[in-house]
């Protein structure tokens, strides 16, 4: 058992039927007009403009997301204390708008190291952990970790490790993946429609005295590995495994399969599982109702699987992740009657 | 609590690649720091940086297809490949799902980057090359090692700025001392891009041609690039299979500053430092040497001064920074200073600050090592990084009892 539980979360979730009209959201010309994208999302709506004028829309949507999900926790960061209290985000290549937008100053200004210094820290991949420390005065351990598609159970597995071997008690945990015309292009280049959004839940462990409101799930168990190639599938088998065995759960007691990618053909990563279990239970194919989102993919379908958990708390199911380039990851969760 | 051992370092560095090399260079005082040539730095004011300009993928790796990895990956695969040999992994030991990597990094794939956004600039978005983007995923500098290594355990890639190969080295030690791993390879990689070079400077935070680590006329850093990955593994294990034991992990440290995106922040700095001594059950009067985050800009030097001077009393034991001869390896920094941490306490030695002229009277006593790497004993070693985003991380390594 990893003994941490969730109480709290928030998701930023943009409407795909129909998807949004995301022509006006840039200068930059975009390969669909309508994307799973949060047109109408504004920092400053939310957060005022001191102190968020130099976010970039990666780092305002985590930003957001974060002080989202304490509020639904009913955590107040002073009353816990600034130390206690965390945060460790997923990414796949901080903003690749951000990015390369600036990298991109070095080319067209006449002079090359004209670039705005002010931007500068919006290039590299922590922006939106540091960021959303400093708005909400999280002092505690403050990671990020660039996992792509395994973002949401690399960052599970990151906080259970800190949450037992560090005073940090409260740790926010999740994933925000920015829509732009850079991962837009991305996609049309290799035949797939990205989406946004961003889901950040509130960890805890569930033998500490704890700050919250009453549990949402609890985080049974959670696995990554690596497999390059033909050992893809052996590697996601082997972190099912794992799960279930960190989980202390039979294949017997697995009513869900969530997956975050659609196919249940040979290799899938639902027929890998099915193959683990001996036995088919339920699949849900919880991570790509809103297209692409990278990084964001594991915690926006972690959040669609809590939905579901919250209906039906006995339920016990296994959340399966990969990368196309090899690494893979698994984790079992229950809700909480 | 199990104990984590260091059986192997690989060093991909502008002073030398491989244990012999670099720890020669550290001991000679060497400077990797050269004319940059990876991209046009003409119209540049100032064109230094710490490449490493023969770096061979081809030649060091015996898995991966470098053709197919953007140049971080490849210094990881590379730095890792080379600890793998130097600790005499056994890649067919069993329960390959226990042997993992963490790998740490400010920038990705920035070579990678820059090429699309070349594409990007020249011809528009729907000509950016789809193995360019499919090399681009920073995930991807964790699974060049497990591919390289033929590991099946965690692949993981911490993005904390640079202090990333610390957080690296802290949870790979965790996995270890927990007994979630057996073996990990853990460190960092980064390529000098020129968005840094650029960015560096505009904030003011670049020098010219030589980095002056703790020198009252200090100006900068330089920007730098390199591997370097250390084979970590349960003490018992690296006893029984009779391996050389450079140095033992005895701990670590984080905390955040939450207070600004660039800026470093003393008392923080200093809060890091107890607490990765709590973590290593240590006092700081056992500590006999810091391998500093040193970056040479007046206010990182002025800071870690103030939190070692704060945690250490008036006279702190040697304080030495190896940018001075490397340059600012971002990502890749802090898992050279532990590599430099551990050949300290291995051979005995302290690394030296090169190109150090004047004491800073703000902090009267400090020792730099000044210039010449000096014999001294060893016993338990800090190795300090920071980074943008106030991820602040220590660790701390001690002679193999």
């Amino acid at each position: 058992m990893t003994g941490l539980v969730i109480t709290g979360w928030s998701e930023l979730i943009p409407p795909v039927d129909p998807a949004a009209d995301a022509a006006g959201l840039f200068d930059e010309p975009l390969p669909a007009a309508r994307a799973a994208a949060l047109v109408d999302f504004d920092v400053r709506a939310h957060l005022g403009r001191k102190g968020t004028s130099f976010y970039d829309r990666a780092t305002a949507l985590a930003v957001v997301a974060c002080a989202a999900a304490l509020r639904d926790s009913g955590i107040v960061v002073d009353e816990v204390g600034s130390a206690r209290v965390g945060v460790v985000l997923g990414t796949t290549v901080g903003s690749f708008k951000s990015t390369s937008d600036f990298s991109r100053e070095t080319l067209v200004q006449d002079k090359p190291y004209l670039v705005n210094p002010v931007l500068f820290p919006n290039t590299v991949m922590n922006c939106a952990a540091g960021q959303a420390a400093i708005r909400l005065g999280l002092r505690g351990v403050n990671a990020t970790i660039a996992g792509g598609r395994l973002a949401m159970h690399q960052t599970l597995r990151y906080a259970v490790n800190a949450l037992s071997r560090s005073t940090t008690e409260v740790l926010l945990v999740g994933a925000a993946e920015e829509f732009s015309p850079h991962r837009a292009w991305n996609g049309y280049r290799s035949g797939t429609d990205v989406g946004e959004g961003a889901a950040i839940f509130v960890v805890e462990r569930a033998d500490a005295p704890r700050h919250a409101s009453p549990p949402v799930a609890a985080l049974l168990g959670v696995a990554s590995g690596f497999g390059w190639r033909e050992a893809a599938p052996a590697a996601l088998a082997g972190c099912v495994r794992r799960a279930l065995a960190a989980a202390e759960v039979e294949p017997s007691m697995v009513d869900l399969v969530a997956t975050s990618a659609a196919g249940s053909g040979p290799d899938s990563e639902y027929a890998v599982a099915v193959d683990v279990l001996g036995r088919s239970p339920e699949h849900l194919a919880v991570g790509q109702l809103l297209g692409e989102c990278d990084a964001a993919t594991g915690a926006l379908g972690l959040a669609a699987l809590l939905h579901r958990l919250r209906a039906e708390p006995t339920a016990v199911a296994v959340l399966t992740a990969r990368t196309p380039d090899g690494g893979a990851a698994a984790a079992v969760l229950r809700g909480v009657p | 609590m199990r104990r984590v051992a260091v059986t192997g370092l690989g060093p991909v560095s502008s002073i030398g690649t491989g244990v012999a090399a670099f720890s020669a260079g550290l001991r000679e005082g060497r400077s990797g720091i050269s004319e940059i040539t990876s991209f046009d730095a003409s119209r540049f004011p100032y064109r230094n940086a710490g490449e490493v300009p023969d770096f061979d993928a081809a030649a060091l790796l015996r898995r991966l297809d470098p053709a197919e990895w953007g140049r971080s990956s490849q210094l990881a695969a590379a730095a890792a490949r080379l600890a793998a040999t130097d600790g005499g992994f056994d890649a067919d030991a069993p329960d390959p799902d226990r042997v993992g990597a963490v790998i740490g990094t400010t920038s990705g794939e920035s070579v990678v980057m820059e090429q699309l956004t070349a594409q990007i600039t020249d011809a528009g978005f729907a000509t950016m090359d789809p193995a360019l983007l499919a090399m681009l995923p920073a995930h991807r500098l964790a699974h060049a090692v497990s591919a390289e290594l033929g590991l099946a355990g965690e692949s993981v890639t911490m993005a904390t700025a640079c202090s990333a190969s610390n957080y690296a080295l802290g949870y790979a030690y965790d996995l270890i001392a927990t007994g979630q791993a057996e073996v990990m390879f853990a460190g960092g990689a980064d390529s000098v891009c020129r968005w840094a070079h650029a960015g560096f400077f505009r904030l003011g935070a670049l020098t010219a041609s030589a980095c002056t680590p703790f020198d009252r006329d200090r100006s900068g850093i330089l920007t730098g690039e390199g591997g370097a990955v250390l084979m970590l593994e349960e003490l018992g294990r690296a006893q029984a299979r009779g391996a050389l034991i450079y140095a033992e992990v005895l701990g670590y440290g984080l905390n955040c500053d939450a207070k600004h995106p660039v800026a470093p922040d003393g008392p923080s700095i200093a809060e890091c430092m107890r607490i990765a001594h709590r973590s290593a059950d240590i006092k700081p009067s056992d500590v006999d040497y810091i391998c500093a985050h040193g970056t040479g800009t007046p206010a990182n030097d002025a800071m870690e001064a103030a939190a070692i001077a704060e945690v250490f009393g008036a006279v702190p034991p040697p304080v030495s920074s190896i940018k001075s001869m490397i340059g600012h390896t971002m990502g890749a920094a802090s898992g050279f200073g532990a590599i430099a941490t551990s050949l300290a306490i291995h051979q005995g030695f302290l690394p030296p600050t090169i190109n150090w002229a004047n004491a800073d009277p703000a902090f009267p006593g400090l020792d730099p090592v000044p210039n010449v790497a000096r014999p001294a004993t060893v016993r338990v070693a800090q190795n300090n990084g920071f980074a943008f985003g106030g991820n602040n991380a220590i660790t701390l390594f001690g002679a193999a009892a």
